[in-house]
């Protein structure tokens, strides 16, 4: 063979031992361990930190707040259903700073030098879920957010953690016993009938029915007279006068004296914002909301429309009324004129 | 013939010279052969042996598990919390343009034949939702007649003869004993001829990293007894994930319970989400 | 994240991960430059293997023109991935399933057959240069030499039948090469544009007219600038080769396209609406009429009527030029089509080319440009025209 073949031979061979050898040295080790791939690359993904913790982590320090949201329907076992607390809050777990993947060296946790949010736009959150969209399941509870919050935060009548803890039914929000002596309270409250009737019915009075108010309600009232949270030429001297125990044993009078309402069975629409605090047979579900029994419609427009104006000032009043109109106001109060006081 | 134009000596000592060369390349080319054949016994002896050890994760043996995923499409509301979730789980470039996970919805309208489908990157649902790292679907047939609508959870498929590993020139991409199929982003060369392959679109490019990825059903955290960050977040239990080794585990439960379809069956790479409640129109 | 990359906006309904197309113009001319190196060496064979000696003055050619697109063919891959460095991986675990891995092997093995054949052919010629040249110049030569300035009778038969063997290895080798480039796309599930067993000879038979037609438009730029008058025959044995072959190639496309409408599977809908809209332009008036139909028309009536003046000339070497552009819109059409076209069969994604950048038109034009460029330092040191 001519020579200049032999030499070419001889490179090729070279070539190609030279091309093996690196091919073999630059495999690297674990590459065919299991299959083709670097057998090492699967540990090295497994050993990444997760982010989400999971509920049971945040259990011993926020107790109280699990407490509330493990009885309530964000926590709904039976069905499958359960908001956990990283999914409003973000995960325990401390995220990668720079956003880009590193093995294992993520950020740091929940509580040490990573505080979690509390979210502060609860409309923005809650309406993911919750707001009624085409293609969500019946079985979800959804609202169409402009008729039943307008653009108020949820948080104003709802407890993010157990949304209906506010909005129990009736019979297990009863009210705690009033804690003052009804029988000193009557004698207290002759004085009172001048406006608030003889029975604590009003009827064409200046004030409103004490009847069958909530006892809570009527010591906060007074309190708020004194102080001067709010304010009336005849209420706040007069409530300055009394001490709290007289306040106490006013408040268990008047609770004490019963009043039957019927109501209508279906609340109209304007009411139905109404009735999930204030409740539908006048009866409040949530103990920050006043029983609204017995009194008159010209108290009841009057009021929504001291809220309206900030006369009266309550923030979760004053939102839910702010996009009421004046013919819905006469609709929802008519409503709950109803709610009259039938004594036996 | 053109020697003779040449003188003899210079001629020789170059010849002596390059054939020195040749064949001291020679020697070195069959030194190298014999090392590299050398190393191959050795390398071989210990593989044979008995059968490689499984991945050195701590408290976690991957020939005991057969992880598979379900969804419930009966049950999904479109909140997109696992989209969210996934991304801070996975560090995933937050646009609207790279998932791991994805929501679709189907809607159909009265009077007409085929549902419509939008998913939280199309851009009315951006606008909705505010930015391209926030997600949220606009309700945009609000004022329509819906005949029907409903929302299907996607993700990475995978799948038991997955079409991207075939692809995968290099071995980057592979499928695990216990099911799973993950990318070693040290190896991945980022030519991208499995996003192509992809039949579902599970797979992206990150142009951070210059790899690809998807969804690799938390591998971190499944070795690690927890659940893939889609599921754990779910607050409807639209998706299910477990190990169908175990009899009474949610996935076995799901797949003896229900009649359950996968997507595009007629590929032939046989996914491991199985799919319940979705309709003609789902692709 | 815009810098990052480029979203590509869509209509009707794509998989949120489709908004970035994954494959842009580099691998429009990655395959485009395959298929100048398979195209180009197949006119070299007809006259080293098949022995048709009319192609005789512009074999040697050829097989410059092989090499020089063959040396670049990496380049655009090498720039399209996100991890160049790690490209080796593929030589180092090829994973024989995928037809990426086989074209590591398979280009290496091109190209080695490639030299090794320019070698063989231009052995006169780099020993009379290594015995001739003095000075810096001397020592590519005399390396390449291997040190044997031996061209005796025996050599020269030795020689001869290296060329020959390699050139019969050469055309299933530039066959295989170019053939996978048509298997990558062809045996995906996954896009309905793209899965068809036509897909390898498509590419193939397309690769092999764009060679032909590179090498027209070349022979008679070269001829302008040597001042040397064109070989007729030669030049007209090229265009009866780039007129067969391109009948076959509209054939085996259009019997592609047919079927994929005939069969109307799901999809089909937003196929035909993006072939009768987005796609009239690069698809039936570029790549079909302007690049495929009106050349063929030229080229039959320049053989029947069997001209042969400056004006069958001129008219033979424009055909060419439409027939590269033609080629060049069909790797668009079908590795950009593509991927506008949704896996979900629902929708269509809309591509825009960026001027400047990584993957961009001036990325491409550079790309396609370098071949050229190396050509023209080739031919310096390695004259591939016959002596006078």
């Amino acid at each position: 063979m001519p020579r200049h073949i032999v030499r070419l031979l001889v490179l090729m061979v070279a070539f190609v031992a030279v091309a093996y050898g690196a091919k073999r040295y630059f495999t690297v080790d674990s590459f065919y361990e299991y299959g083709h791939y670097r057998g090492g690359s699967v540990a090295d993904i497994a050993s990444d930190k997760p982010k989400y913790k999971g509920n049971a982590n945040c259990q011993p320090c926020h107790a109280e707040v699990f407490a509330q949201w493990s009885a309530g329907i964000h926590n709904s076992v039976d069905v499958g259903k359960a908001v956990k607390c990283e999914v409003c809050h973000g995960p325990a777990g401390g995220r990668d700073s720079l956003g880009m993947f590193v093995n294992a060296a993520t950020g740091p946790d929940h509580p040490n030098n990573l505080k979690l949010a509390i979210p502060t736009d609860s409309r923005q959150l809650c309406t993911l879920c919750h707001e009624k969209m085409t293609g969500r399941p019946a079985q979800q509870r959804q609202i169409v957010v402009a008729d039943h919050a307008a653009d108020q935060q949820c948080t104003l009548c709802h407890n993010a953690h157990s949304p209906r803890l506010g909005l129990v039914s009736a019979a297990s929000a009863a009210p705690a016993p009033p804690r003052g002596d009804a029988e000193q309270g009557k004698a207290k409250a002759e004085v009172c009938a001048a406006c608030h009737g003889p029975e604590g019915v009003s009827v064409d009075l200046p004030g409103p029915t004490l009847a069958g108010q909530r006892a809570d309600y009527i010591v906060a009232s007074i309190k708020a007279y004194a102080g001067g949270a709010r304010d009336n030429p005849v209420m706040s001297p007069v409530a300055q006068t009394l001490e709290s125990a007289d306040a106490d044993d006013l408040a268990a009078h008047f609770s004490g004296l019963k009043c039957e309402s019927s109501l209508a069975a279906a609340p109209p629409k304007p009411a139905a914002i109404c009735v999930t605090c204030h409740g539908a047979n006048g009866q409040s579900t949530i103990l920050a909301a006043p029983n609204l029994l017995g009194q008159s419609k010209d108290y009841l427009t009057a009021t929504i429309a001291a809220y309206k104006d900030g006369t009266r000032k309550n923030d979760m009043m004053a939102g839910v009324v702010k996009n009421l109109s004046d013919a819905d106001a006469e609709t929802a109060a008519a409503y709950y004129v109803g709610a009259s006081c039938k004594r036996d | 013939m053109s020697d003779k134009t040449k003188p003899e000596t210079p001629e020789l000592e170059r010849r002596a010279f390059l054939s020195c060369l040749g064949g001291a390349l020679a020697c070195g080319a069959a030194a190298a052969a014999t090392g590299v054949v050398a190393t191959e016994a050795t390398a071989a002896a210990p593989a044979t042996a008995a059968g490689p050890q499984p991945p050195a994760i701590p408290g976690y043996d991957w020939t005991q598990h057969r992880w598979a995923f379900g969804v419930d499409a009966t049950k999904c509301i479109g909140c997109l919390r696992c989209v969210e979730a996934c991304k801070i789980e996975n560090n995933v470039p937050e646009d609207a343009h790279h998932f791991r996970t994805w929501v679709e919805r189907y809607v159909t309208l009265e009077g007409e034949e085929t549902a419509r489908i939008d998913s939280q990157a199309d851009p009315v649902n951006i606008a909705a939702s505010g930015s391209e790292s926030a997600y949220r679907f606009a309700d945009r047939y609000k004022d329509q007649k819906v005949a029907k609508a409903f929302f299907v959870p996607k993700l990475c498929n995978h799948c038991t003869h997955p079409a991207c590993v075939q692809v995968c020139p290099t071995g980057a991409t592979y499928k695990t004993e216990d099911g799973a199929v993950l990318i070693d982003h040290t190896y991945c060369i980022g030519c991208q001829y499995c996003v192509q392959a992809c039949p579902y679109g599970a797979r992206f490019f990150n142009e951070a990293r210059n790899v690809t990825e998807k969804c690799t059903w938390c591998y971190h955290r499944i070795t690690k007894g927890l659940l893939p960050a889609c599921v754990e977040v779910c607050p409807v239990g639209a998706r299910v994930f477990g190990d169908r080794n175990d009899k009474d585990s949610a996935i076995s439960k799901f797949l003896r319970d229900n009649q359950v379809q996968v997507l595009k069956r007629e590929t032939g790479n046989a996914p491991n989400v199985f799919y319940v409640g979705i309709d003609k129109d789902v692709i | 994240m815009d810098t990052l990359f480029q979203a590509a906006p869509f209509t009707g309904y794509v998989y949120p991960n489709e908004t970035v197309i994954p494959w842009t113009v580099l691998i429009v001319v990655y395959p485009y430059l395959t298929g100048l190196v398979a195209g180009a060496f197949t006119i070299s064979s007809l006259y080293e293997v098949f022995g048709f000696q009319r192609f005789k003055p512009v074999a040697h050619f050829a097989l410059l023109v092989s090499l020089c697109c063959m040396v670049v063919v990496p380049l655009p891959l090498l720039l399209h991935l996100g991890h160049p460095e790690r490209a080796f991986n593929a030589m180092i675990t090829p994973h024989t399933s995928s037809a990426f891995a086989i074209f590591a092997y398979a280009a290496a093995f091109y190209v080695t057959l490639l030299m090794l054949e320019t070698w063989f052919l231009f052995r006169p010629v780099i020993v009379e240069e290594a015995q001739r040249r003095t000075g810096l110049l001397a020592w590519p030569y005399r390396l390449l030499s291997l040190g044997s300035y031996d061209l005796s009778e025996r050599a020269m038969r030795a020689d001869r039948k290296w060329i020959h063997a390699l050139a019969i290895i050469g055309i299933p080798g530039a066959f295989g090469l170019h053939g996978y480039v048509g298997f990558v796309f062809g045996s995906l599930k996954s896009r309905e544009w793209w899965s068809s067993d036509l897909m390898p000879p498509i590419f193939l038979f397309s690769a092999i007219i764009s060679g032909t037609a590179l090498l027209i438009v070349l022979y008679v730029i070269a001829c302008k600038l040597r001042k040397m008058p064109v070989d007729f025959a030669c030049l007209q044995g090229m265009a009866y080769a780039l007129w067969g072959f391109m009948m076959f190639t509209l054939l085996l496309e259009g019997v592609e396209f047919a079927s994929l409408v005939y069969r109307g599977r799901e999809g089909i809908d937003v196929i035909m609406q993006f072939v009768t809209g987005p796609l009239v332009v690069p698809f039936f008036i570029l790549q079909f009429g302007l690049g495929s139909l009106f050349p063929l028309l030229v080229l039959t009536f320049i053989i029947w009527s069997g001209a042969s003046g400056r004006a069958a000339v001129a008219a033979i070497t424009g055909c060419g030029a439409l027939v590269l552009l033609s080629v060049l819109m069909m790797r668009w059409n079908v590795v950009i089509g593509g991927q506008e076209i949704s896996k979900t069969g629902q929708g269509l994604i809309a591509y825009t080319p960026v001027l400047v950048g990584r993957e961009s038109l001036l990325s491409a034009a550079v790309v396609l440009g370098l071949p050229m460029i190396l050509l023209s330092v080739m031919v310096r040191l390695f004259p591939p025209w016959e002596r006078a």
